[in-house]
Formats: structure tokens, C-alpha cells, sequence
């Protein structure tokens, strides 16, 4: 995983010289970021192939300009977050697997029940069981939930930074992350209780 | 952040282990390499000055120039000339040439000089001005050398020349 130092040049100076045509710094970009939004991607879509589509894609986006980045409007790396989303989104579509996300008032009445319940298991990716355990019921969640969910958990973003990623309000984070936890748990708890992982079972 | 973080939360250990097995899971290598490739294709790289040029063809320039060097080098550098000490003496009278291969003090201070006589080609006396033609190129000439008590010739007498 690639951490940053206090030494290392700023996102933005990065892109500037990206822009001048510096090989260099666009290496440094991709290889801060590109970790990340990977992981973002997999958790968020389940296949390592579009995944990596995205990210290439993402980047393409930096690199031709097509993507613009305001550094006033927060972090590149939660500006890639909701370019990779997009892009997922857009893929999910096309596949006609989308599903309509809900308003942020439609939140409050939505129930708990799964639109991707009979979505197929997705293949393994994970070596560790209860992790893998884990990601299969992430998956298996709403895109909307799943979105927060990871952002927060997996990513740390703060409730303002998520609202931003997936462009809504905060009260829509706050409850959809709610929402998402009990989806998850409840999930966790009835899928396999055999085998469920033992840091679960308390 | 989470309002709730202080109670116990029962998802919190798979997520850690999420977490944990996720952090080995990189874009793949390729992806990189893409990227790279777009980006020389977005910013191709300008070509130096001495990018114009293959390398053979800078070595036949180089070739070319260090000819050019040196044949200026040649015209410009002090020629070593050979220079005569002194035109001959020479006198044609009536089909017999004298020619002095010294000076004439030096032949007249000469106190036991000799005279050798020898056929000499045309062809050979070309050099001293005697005259030569196709015609007469086969032809030889009486030639009597006079010669110094050391062995240095000092003077050539040509007869029968025509």
C-alpha cells in the first residue's frame, strides 16, 4: 500500500507537471492512488477485471484532461472515488443490472429487504474465509449502501467526504450507512450461520 | 465519523479482516504499463538535436568531417619545398650541350678532375632540359661527365645531340 509523506509533492503540483508532460509524475500519481481506488472498485463492483478497467479508465480520464480535479472541492483521491463510481454505475447499466438508486427521501421508507438478493454469488476473491464471508455480503447489498459502506469502512471517509463522493446529502450518508450496517449484519447473521466467521460470532 | 463508535460494534472485526486481506490487492501491473503508453502517445517525447540522425548516418557525417579536417589541415600546413640550390649551368652550341652540375669556381679550383664517358638515353637527360621528342625519344647521347678527385660529378658535356 503506498502512504505519503510529508516530503512527497502534493496531488495538484503532480497534476501540473502530469499536464507539462512530466512520465515521471504521473508515475508518482497513479502509484499513490491507484491502490486505493482498486480496492474501491473490487469491493464496490466484485471483479478484479473491471476493476482495473476503471482505474485505467479513471486515470485516462487525468491524463487527457477530460476529468477535470478542483482541488478546492476536496481530495483527488475522493474525486477518483467518484469518477470509479460513475464508471461503475455506467458499467452496471450497460449490463442491465442497474439498479435506480433511491432519493434521499425514499431512503427513510426503503426496507431492508436486498435489491441484489438474486444476484449471483460473485466469484472468490478473497484467501481469508471470514473476509471473503464478508465481502460476498457486501456485495450482495444495495449499490447505494454498498457505496457508503465502503467508503467508510474500508476507506475512512468522513460522512461530509461520502456525501461528496456519491453526490448527496449528509442526512442521505448518515442513513444510508445505517441502513447498509443492518442490511449487513442481518445478512451476515442468516446467509451461513455455520460459517460464520468466529470474529463475527459475538 | 461514526456517532456510535463507542459501543461495541459487531461488524467492526470483519471489516478489519476485510481491511487486512484487501491491502495485498493492487491494480494489476498491465494497467500501469497502458497508462504509460498512453501517456507517451498524449506527450510524445521531442527528439534531441542528435535524434535527428541515426547512428550510421552520424558516423558516415563524422566520417565526412574528420576527411574535411584533415584535408584542410594539408592545404593550410607549411609545404617542405625542395628547392635547387641552382639552376645549372647549361649551353647548347652546335649539336653539343655543356652543362654545369656546379658551380664554376668550384669546377676550375678542381685540381685532378676526369672525364667519364658513357651512352645515355634521351629519355634520361629529359630533366636537364635536353630536348625530347617521340622522334628522337629511342636515341642516345654521348655524354662525358667530368668528375672530381672525390667521385662528385661537376659538369656534363652532351655531344650528337640533334
Amino acid at each position: 500500500m503506498t502512504t505519503m509523506t510529508t516530503t512527497d509533492p502534493l496531488d495538484t503540483d503532480l497534476l501540473r507537471q502530469v499536464h507539462a508532460g512530466r512520465a515521471d509524475a504521473f508515475t508518482a500519481l497513479y502509484r499513490r492512488h491507484q491502490g486505493p481506488l482498486y480496492r474501491y472498485a473490487l469491493m464496490r463492483c466484485g471483479s478484479s477485471d473491471t476493476a482495473a478497467d476503471v482505474v485505467q479508465e479513471a486515470f485516462m480520464g487525468l491524463l487527457t484532461g477530460r476529468l477535470r480535479f478542483d482541488p478546492l472541492r476536496g481530495q483527488l483521491q475522493h474525486f477518483l472515488f467518484g469518477v470509479a463510481r460513475k464508471l461503475i454505475l455506467k458499467v452496471e447499466e450497460s449490463r442491465g443490472r442497474h439498479v435506480a438508486l433511491p432519493d434521499a427521501g425514499e431512503d427513510d421508507g426503503v426496507k431492508l429487504e436486498l435489491p441484489c438478493e438474486d444476484a449471483e454469488p460473485l466469484g472468490r476473491l478473497l484467501g481469508n474465509e471470514a473476509a471473503e464471508e464478508v465481502r460476498r455480503a457486501l456485495a450482495l447489498l444495495a449499490p447505494h449502501y454498498r457505496d457508503v459502506l465502503i467508503l467508510f469502512e474500508l476507506h475512512e471517509l468522513s460522512y461530509l467526504e461520502i456525501a461528496a463522493v456519491c453526490q448527496v446529502d449528509i442526512g442521505t450518508v448518515r442513513s444510508r450507512l445505517s441502513r447498509g450496517r443492518a442490511a449487513l449484519a442481518k445478512r451476515l447473521q442468516g446467509h451461513a450461520p455455520a460459517a460464520r466467521p468466529a470474529c463475527l460470532a459475538n | 465519523m461514526m456517532d456510535t463508535k463507542d459501543t461495541p460494534d459487531p461488524l467492526a472485526p470483519g471489516f478489519v479482516l476485510l481491511k487486512q486481506e484487501l491491502a495485498g490487492h493492487d491494480t494489476p501491473r498491465c494497467v500501469e504499463k497502458e497508462l504509460m503508453q498512453a501517456f507517451q502517445r498524449q506527450f510524445p517525447r521531442r527528439r534531441p538535436w542528435y535524434g535527428f540522425l541515426t547512428l550510421p548516418q552520424w558516423g558516415a557525417a563524422g566520417a565526412l568531417c574528420s576527411l574535411t579536417v584533415v584535408a584542410v589541415l594539408l592545404a593550410l600546413s607549411p609545404h617542405q619545398s625542395i628547392e635547387v640550390s641552382g639552376q645549372p649551368l647549361a649551353g647548347i652550341d652546335g649539336g653539343a650541350a655543356f652543362i654545369a652540375l656546379d658551380s664554376l669556381e668550384r669546377i676550375e679550383a678542381e685540381p685532378d678532375a676526369r672525364l667519364v664517358e658513357a651512352d645515355v638515353p634521351r629519355t634520361a637527360l629529359a630533366a636537364l632540359g635536353v630536348p625530347l621528342s617521340p622522334d628522337n625519344a629511342a636515341d642516345t647521347v654521348r655524354a662525358e661527365m667530368l668528375v672530381g678527385a672525390d667521385g662528385q660529378p661537376l659538369a656534363v658535356r652532351l655531344s650528337f645531340l640533334q
